[in-house]
């Protein structure tokens, strides 16, 4: 076992700092405790660290934030997935007890603590969480360092791991699979197996063990490619003896249903339903069913797959032989089941929710052996499983997933079975660069983007991903390719294809879209915020410098009164209406924002003359009784004829004119003149450059506007 | 004073205690402990103050610490006022307020006269 110790975190919430400490005395010298004194603690600090803690022990009534609440947050961020709770409550009505339990809660202690309790419930959950993969190390040196007497399920397990690496890694997989189908089946027509949903389980489980004799048999035997001879077959026919054997050695777990069933299917797996099998000639039921159907389900996965001795037959053939009796005779019954499930098989084998159940089959056996406080493992056992799982988790996290794999010679792409449906293409699909429906999918730039980051890949980091949108009924939607480049193994290496996936994150894209959209609107009115105006602005100054552009500055006079006699919601209502009134009077291409407060700003193109525009604006805005209140407006204009084209220089101009305004009485616009006092002092604001600096002044005809209806 | 003697004059149930908590010096530390809480006077205080809610909190925590301790007495009466407090004051919780400020002082006292002793 590796030197370094990293402790588990249990995050204890509990208001009463007494029974806080209690379980930190209990539980402090194997895990790392965090203490919290009420709820809304919790959650910040599972905020922080919602990924280092393993286990949460929670008290239900606590001020600020119940223990329910926390639930309901962590339902809500899903932090109940990874984070298993156990309620500590002295609460002892049952409602609160269950809806706690609703909410995901895994176990609940009550009062009083008992140490010895306390411990068992922290560890057992610990043990069956969620996080177990990445708990499984330390759960493992924590208790098991201390008992290394017994032979253990694990290192078995991690055998056969080892053992299947490479060519029948799917082998384990596929029989647990068909033997949990074929057991479906035969359970509605033979009551007389008794073959309940939780045997049925445990069957489909234990099948994984069933070549674990092979772990005795010589490497050159195993992969021999081509036939064995008599002396080599009398050999491996051993491995079933030897396999039960094994099982039959674990002297602590003999009354634990998953190892009798194991031995039934180690040992009889190879005999036959006419006695003409091995290791001891059974015949008919004197077989266990369990090892009847792994038969079956091992016979058929050897036969459509690959091997060094064989190339695959097809499911037809398969099924055809297995029912001519080629491979050794089956129970009639069976054959009958296999034939039923014959159509679906095929798929169910593809399905990734093969794979999916087959991680899951790898960790309850594993969640079923840890309960076993005997056991001891080694960390390098343990590694070799959790490699495993993170291969399985992998594949079954792919589900609902376009799936491919790509080959440039022959030009090729397979998908997985949801992808072909989901783009309904074939799954194996040749020439896909020349296929219409392909191309429909994928436009000529995402073709080229896809090829470029694929050749961008390298040895070192195989994996490249693009967001890039496809095609998919008229409209172009964002999807995630994620692909691992495949190399010939030439000098240098070539890349000879991908393996990779699309998944589609068009709603998650939507939704950053629509965020982005968000930041730039001012939130009250729906106009641009000022920050947004002004780059959207400059971006306009800049791509066309020579065009006219004005801008207008203006607010709406006696606000701060109107706020303070009629209310607030009186004024944003106000503010609101003023915005609505812009929408009218303003093209579609001009700029207009909330700067902040009651300050507004239209910023517009013109061509011959300002002025009319302006008064139509002004007009529109200024003089309309809103509720009883008039509406006055004070506005400022500056053009880029005036300041150039640049957007500061523009509000600043604007700002003095409107200024100016305000000082002469409100309630009128007027343009810049340049002769405005600085208003550097009296805003407050630093926007501005030197007066001097601002040349080139034209005036307008109209130099002090004020247009009252 | 024992630590069994004094369990017997506060009316806990020291034989449950021993058998849940690891070590008698570790069930010492937390009675000690307890003769220290602050609940109780929350507990006053919120209830003189009309805040019933937190009256409610701190009653449910007495309980939960005496449940811990097996101070059965003294649990009992914390019980009674905790589900008389829940949701709000009904009728009986001054009276039962009483019994748990009885009960307190004696399971206070006791404590602190097993203190001086050691």
């Amino acid at each position: 076992m590796d030197g370094k110790k990293r402790r588990q975190k249990i995050l204890i919430v509990d208001d009463s700092e007494m029974n806080r400490s209690i379980l930190v005395d209990m539980l402090g010298e194997d895990y790392d405790t965090i203490e919290v004194e009420n709820g809304l603690m919790a959650v910040n600090e599972l905020q922080k660290r919602a990924g280092e803690i393993s286990l949460m022990m929670l008290d239900i009534v606590m001020p600020l934030m119940d223990g329910l609440e926390v639930l309901e947050v962590m339902n809500r961020r899903r932090w109940i997935e990874t984070v298993p709770v156990i309620m500590i409550s002295a609460e002892t009505t049952s409602d609160r007890i269950s809806q706690a339990l609703g909410m995901g809660v895994t176990d609940f202690i009550s009062r009083p603590f008992d140490a010895k309790i306390v411990q068992r419930r922290v560890l057992n959950t610990l043990l069956s969480s969620a996080k177990q993969a990445e708990l499984e190390n330390l759960v493992a040196e924590q208790i098991y360092e201390k008992e290394q007497n017994s032979l253990l399920m694990i290192d078995i397990l991690s055998h056969i791991v080892e053992f299947r690496n490479g060519e029948s890694g799917l082998h384990v997989v596929h029989v647990r699979r068909l033997t949990e189908v074929l057991l479906e089946q035969l359970a509605s027509k033979r009551p007389d197996y008794e073959l309940t949903a939780g045997k049925i389980a445990l069957i489909s489980e234990a099948s994984a063990l069933h070549d674990i004799g092979k772990i005795a048999i010589d490497e050159k035997i195993l992969n021999k490619p081509g036939r064995l001879t008599n002396e080599e077959f009398q050999i491996m026919k051993q491995h079933s003896s030897i396999g039960a054997q094994m099982l039959d050695g674990l002297s602590v777990h003999q009354g634990e249903p998953l190892v009798r069933i194991a031995y039934q299917i180690c040992r009889w797996h190879h005999e036959r339903w006419d006695g003409r099998g091995y290791p001891d000639g059974l015949s008919g039921d004197e077989i266990p069913i369990a090892a009847q159907v792994v038969a079956m389900a091992d016979v058929y996965d050897a036969l459509t797959s690959e091997r060094v001795y064989k190339s695959a037959f097809s499911h037809e053939k398969a099924i055809e032989m297995i029912c001519n009796n080629e491979c050794g005779s089956f129970n009639p019954v069976l054959l009958e089941c296999l034939m039923e499930v014959s159509e679906t098989l095929q798929e169910e084998l593809r399905s990734p929710e093969v794979r999916e159940s087959a991680g899951e089959s790898i960790s309850s056996m594993v969640e079923k052996m840890s309960h076993h406080s005997e056991l001891s493992a080694s960390n390098r056992t343990l590694q070799l499983l959790e490699h495993e799982r993170m291969k399985y988790s992998f594949f079954a996290a792919m589900s609902k997933e376009i799936q491919f794999e790509y080959t440039v010679s022959p030009s090729m792409v397979s998908l997985n079975a949801w992808g072909a449906r989901n783009l309904g293409l074939d799954e194996v699909v040749m020439d896909p660069l020349e296929n219409r429906k392909v191309r429909g999918y994928l436009s000529d730039e995402l073709m080229g983007q896809l090829h470029s980051v694929l050749m961008s890949a390298t040895p070192e980091e195989p994996i490249v991903t693009l967001e890039g949108k496809m095609e998919r009924d008229g409209v172009k939607k964002w999807y995630r390719f994620v692909m691992q480049a495949l190399w010939s193994e030439d000098e240098p290496p070539e890349i000879r294809g991908a393996i990779g996936k699309a998944v589609d994150i068009h709603s998650s894209r939507s939704y950053l879209e629509n965020l982005e959209r968000r930041a730039s609107m001012d939130q009250l009115t729906g106009l641009l915020n000022l920050t947004s105006a002004r780059s959207q602005a400059e971006a306009r100054l800049k791509e066309n410098p020579e065009a006219k552009y004005a801008l207008a500055f203006f607010d709406c006079d006696y606000f701060k009164d109107a706020n303070n006699t009629y209310g607030h919601l009186f004024g944003n209502r106000l503010l609101v209406h003023i915005a609505e009134r812009l929408r009218q009077v303003t093209r579609s291409g001009d700029i207009v924002s909330r700067a902040g407060g009651d300050e507004y700003i239209i910023f517009i193109q013109y061509h011959q003359e300002l002025e009319p525009t302006i008064q139509r604006i002004y007009g529109a805005l200024h003089g309309e009784d809103f509720g009883g209140f008039t509406i006055s407006i004070s506005m400022g204009i500056a053009t880029t004829g005036q300041v150039g084209p640049d957007f500061t220089e523009l509000m600043a101009a604007a700002d003095r004119a409107l200024y100016a305004v305000k000082q002469a009485g409100k309630g009128r616009y007027k343009f810049f003149e340049g002769n405005e006092t600085s208003l550097v002092k009296s805003r407050g604001e630093s926007v501005y450059t030197n007066q001097s600096e601002i040349i080139d002044f034209t005036p307008e005809e109209q130099n002090k506007g004020g247009t009252e209806e | 004073m024992t630590l069994q003697e004094c369990y017997a004059r506060l009316e806990g149930d020291y034989a449950a205690v021993s058998g849940r908590l690891p070590s008698e010096k570790f069930i010492q530390k937390y009675v000690l402990k307890f003769a220290e809480d602050k609940t109780m006077e929350l507990l006053e205080e919120s209830f003189r103050d009309g805040s019933f809610d937190e009256a409610f909190r701190a009653a449910h925590t007495i309980k939960g610490m005496c449940q811990n301790l097996s101070f059965t007495r003294l649990e009992k009466s914390s019980s009674d006022l905790t589900e008389a407090l829940r949701g709000g004051k009904s009728p009986g919780a001054e009276e039962l307020l009483l019994k748990v400020r009885e009960d307190y002082a004696l399971t206070a006292d006791t404590i602190k006269e097993y203190k001086a002793g050691l």
